[in-house]
């Protein structure tokens, strides 16, 4: 009896042990040393230019390459900041999420645009040339999109990772898919503060 | 697509049908064979428990397969819940409730099982434990990730989920009577403590808690507008709630019949 109960209670404790806990350090992989943030300009969904490194001074910012026919990887990233976004609003407020379409062929920057805003209509949606964009992922030091098949069912490889910089304008740690809300809660409280 | 048992897909959810002959035939065999058993058997069909049982194994086609059985593997922790809840309060009682109780006992002999059984439907606090521990052991983080994401786990899990709704039911509604509880209070009283007292712990944390439990279901891409959080919230709720008209109805039932009982007595 004795012993089954100590099973019940230890089931328990298992149960409770969901995501990471809080921590002081960083829980996605971290860059060291820091790396300086990249310069480039491609074209927001507006139709002006976008000079990622002026237009993000003294805030963190979230880098991000992928396209909007991406199956996974790209929409799960975003819901996952978007979500944690709204945990965190004051840091939302100081943080700009720049998605970059490495698509240029499909991805008119009116399709970035209502894609983003199904997740916040915060984030920033870029787009270029496929030479500007080629330029942007070599700044950002990220390897450059693969366009696989033919058609109009092609895929992209692509960066899966979010890099993230803080207001001191320096990349301290990337984000692969797989992160949880949990690090991600952390880690762009600390983001934010550095 | 066709695949044995539903498993967490690593692709955004589309509403193509997906084939599982593993959850026909598992639907089908038990179905086939008490037919072809209680035909053979000299006494009279009763066709009311034929159908209880027919029923109940067509609630477990329904959980396992797709769309709910594809949504509870590996997209959504709401669709989790409501399978895990369909197995245990729905599909579990009413197999028991249709089977003949020749039929358990032979079951259970060939299987060397009766006095497991036996011993399970009266020890009203072995059963509760056991239905309990399995709840807790398969909703939590480690086991839904390690078993969700391959066709035996997730067969696995479902499997542990049938057997915990039968445990639970079984001092309750067992074919066999020696295994099943006289008292009508014990009856009552055990359904109230096994059913809703332990389920609220997993319930309050999917419901109370800020941040996904299951990375499965996190980090899969959305199927509704519902944020990971939301759905792990409404998969809380439906555990807490979806119990309640069943466990209730239930114990009223025995309520009834036991004061109808004593008043005849008397």
């Amino acid at each position: 009896m004795r012993r089954a109960a100590l099973l019940l209670a230890l089931v328990v404790l298992l149960a409770a042990c969901g995501g990471a806990l809080a921590t002081d350090e960083l829980q996605g992989v971290v860059v060291d040393p820091p790396q300086p943030k990249p310069s480039f300009t491609l074209t927001d969904t507006s139709g002006d230019p976008y000079d990622f490194a002026l237009a993000t001074e003294g805030k963190a910012a979230l880098l991000y390459f992928g396209y909007l026919n991406c199956p996974d990887i790209c929409p799960v990233h975003l819901a996952q900041i978007a979500e944690v976004f709204d945990q965190v609003p004051d840091v939302a407020r100081n943080t700009e999420v720049v998605f970059v379409s490495v698509d240029p062929q499909r991805d008119t920057p009116d399709a970035i645009r209502e894609y983003l805003d199904k997740f916040d209509s915060s984030f920033v949606g870029l787009t270029g040339t496929l030479e500007e964009l080629k330029a942007a992922q070599e700044a950002a030091g990220v390897p450059l999109a693969q366009y696989v098949g033919d058609g109009e069912d092609y895929t992209v490889d692509h960066a899966g990772w979010v890099i993230a910089f803080a207001p001191d304008g320096l990349n301290h740690a990337i984000y692969p898919f797989g992160v949880r809300q949990s690090a991600w809660l952390n880690d762009l409280q600390i983001i934010a503060t550095q | 697509m066709i695949s044995f048992w539903c498993t967490a897909l690593t692709r955004p959810w589309t509403w193509e049908w997906i084939a599982y002959p593993g959850i026909w035939l598992a639907t089908i065999l038990p179905i086939v064979a008490y037919l072809v058993s209680v035909r053979r058997y000299p006494a009279k069909v009763d066709w009311g428990k034929a159908a209880q049982f027919i029923g109940g194994w067509l609630v477990f086609w329904a959980a396992s397969d797709w769309p709910l059985g594809t949504l509870g593997a590996g997209y959504m922790a709401s669709a989790h819940m409501a399978q895990f809840l369909l197995y245990t309060l729905l599909a579990a009682p009413l197999i028991l409730l249709g089977t003949p109780e020749w039929m358990a006992n032979r079951i259970t002999k060939r299987l060397r099982i009766r006095n497991a059984v036996v011993w399970l439907g009266n020890s009203l606090v072995g059963s509760a434990l056991l239905y309990n521990v399995i709840l807790l052991a398969t909703h939590a983080p480690g086991s839904v990730q390690a078993l969700r994401t391959s066709q035996f786990g997730s067969f696995f899990m479902d499997a542990a989920w049938m057997i915990a709704g039968f445990i639970l039911w079984m001092p309750i509604v067992a074919p066999i009577k020696e295994a099943r509880t006289r008292s009508a209070a014990a009856r009552m009283i055990y359904l109230f403590v096994a059913a809703s007292i332990v389920s609220v712990i997993p319930a309050s944390f999917l419901t109370f808690t800020n941040i996904p439990i299951y990375g499965i279901y996190e980090l899969a891409p959305r199927v509704t507008s519902f944020t990971a959080v939301e759905d792990q919230q409404l998969a809380g709720i439906i555990m807490k709630i979806a119990t309640i008209p069943i466990i209730w109805s239930t114990i009223a039932v025995i309520w009834f019949r036991w004061t109808a009982q004593e008043v005849r007595t008397a």
